[in-house]
């Protein structure tokens, strides 16, 4: 007999987190399912079935690499999305693989921000899905019932309360790893953020190569960080995101040209004195980033440089974003599940 | 014949003929078709729909029947026309826009009943 092991953020409004989790969570290693010897669309099944109510699964390989929206390559990766409720997988809409990237020259060249793969010698690149293995062209979502997982498995929702909670991937890392996580509500800051994404095909939020860096895919003006302000949110301790991204930056990815201009990036960039590529940040991305007050007169003050060390240590101040932050243990937020095969 | 369409209000009006049928005459309530004014619905399909409410109609543990009219696609794409109308009500300017709605799946209606029978052919066939 095997036991497959999986780590649930059960629904809840659960006052001693702080925020209204609006479906079940869980979170599973491949590795975990592998042991298993069954196959991860097996293993959400499973999971799905455990599970009185809608749930969201997400599959996690810690031996691939992924990105981040705004470009910084981290280790862990989702492979596999599902949505669920009440035991039941939509057969149609309810699970979704995501596609492995090969190397290549050409992909290095489209997507600068992939240089940091040397960073990661022979760790396969998961994002997003492959839009040509959709049933038909819906967003990176997949739904059963009332329990929605989408942007390849960085929100979740319940469709019927209309409930969302954003899991940014650094977060749910630390989740899988036992580390540090902050909740909160998403606030204006990270709102903005979310829009500066680089052009990657087959995104974790869009399939082709649509917005560059330096731009931003929201563009809305001050109502960009109006729109995603009071959604909960489950992400890594700042100084983990931080140390992510002092990583990127030390490799030498540019803000604005090889990654994105977001808050956190510039934030971050402007603390240590790294340089950001002013010219190529749009008109349309330097208005969404003043609304949350990061413009190119504060971008541009002179500084005293601070170190890797200090950034990291004052990562809860340098590092903007979520509103009512209260921190945690992922494992104070997680309950271990174990299911008999 | 399978490519004809049924009016909308006939199609409303052949479900609660056929929620009648029986030997106990049923009520029936239509969900889902509320915001539709103007449509023309799959003729071959609307036969169907009237034989299921027939059956269901029929069955003794049943008193009332209910359709739920919801997406196949639990994500749809929909053109949004942001009108300006002058005094008289024409129309001055306009922008249109795109949004995405997602949308609960037939899971969500069915949560306390085991005995679905699922009639749908594949998607993408009729």
């Amino acid at each position: 007999m095997n036991i497959l092991k999986f780590k649930l953020i059960p629904q809840s409004k659960d006052e001693k987190i702080g925020i209204t989790i609006p479906l079940n969570i869980a979170f599973v290693e491949l590795a975990d399912i592998k042991a298993c010897d069954i196959t991860a669309r097996e293993a959400v099944k499973l999971i799905a079935d455990s599970i009185d109510g809608p749930v969201g699964i997400n599959v996690i390989d810690m031996d691939c690499v992924t990105t981040t929206s705004d470009g910084i390559m981290t280790e862990g990766t989702v492979v596999l999305m599902a949505a669920g409720d009440r035991g039941k997988i939509n057969p149609d809409f309810g699970i979704l693989e995501m596609e492995e990237i090969p190397y290549s020259e050409e992909l290095i060249r489209e997507e600068p921000h992939l240089k940091q793969w040397v960073m990661y010698p022979g760790k396969r690149l998961f994002r997003g899905p492959n839009p040509k293995k959709k049933l038909i062209p819906v967003h990176n979502v997949v739904i059963t019932g009332r329990a929605g997982n989408n942007n390849s498995a960085t929100e979740m929702m319940n469709i019927v309360t209309m409930e969302e909670i954003l899991l940014p991937i650094l977060g749910q890392l630390e989740i899988i790893k036992g580390g540090n996580v902050v909740v909160g509500n998403t606030g204006e800051v990270i709102s903005v953020g979310i829009g500066m994404t680089i052009a990657e095909k087959f995104g974790r939020i869009f399939p082709t190569r649509q917005y560059k860096a330096g731009d931003t895919a929201h563009s809305s003006g001050e109502y960009a960080q109006t729109l995603k302000r009071n959604i909960p949110i489950i992400a890594a301790d700042k100084a983990i995101i931080a140390k992510q991204t002092i990583k990127a930056l030390q490799f030498g990815m540019i803000p604005g040209k090889d990654i994105g201009c977001s808050p956190l990036i510039l934030s971050i960039a402007k603390a240590m004195g790294f340089k950001i590529d002013f010219d190529n940040i749009t008109d349309r991305a330097y208005e969404e980033l003043s609304s949350v007050g990061i413009t190119k007169e504060w971008l541009q003050e002179e500084i005293i440089a601070l170190t890797a060390d200090e950034v990291i240590a004052q990562a809860d101040t340098i590092v903007p974003g979520i509103n009512n932050p209260r921190k945690f243990r992922a494992s104070e937020i997680t309950v271990l599940k174990e299911i008999e095969i | 014949m399978k490519l004809m369409h049924t009016k909308l209000p006939e199609f409303i009006k052949k479900m609660k003929e056929a929620a009648i049928k029986g030997k106990i005459p049923k009520d029936i309530e239509i969900k889902g078709l509320e915001n539709l004014t103007s449509a023309k619905m799959q003729s071959l399909r609307t036969g169907r729909i009237e034989h299921a409410v027939s059956e269901i109609a029929v069955k003794k543990n049943v008193e009332k029947l209910e359709i739920n009219v919801i997406p196949r696609v639990p994500e749809t794409m929909h053109t949004v026309i942001v009108k300006g109308l002058d005094k008289d009500g024409k129309c001055m300017s306009a922008v249109l826009e795109v949004i995405n709605i997602l949308h609960p799946t037939e899971e969500a209606y069915l949560l306390d009943c085991d005995d679905v029978d699922d009639r749908r052919p594949k998607i993408g066939l009729h």
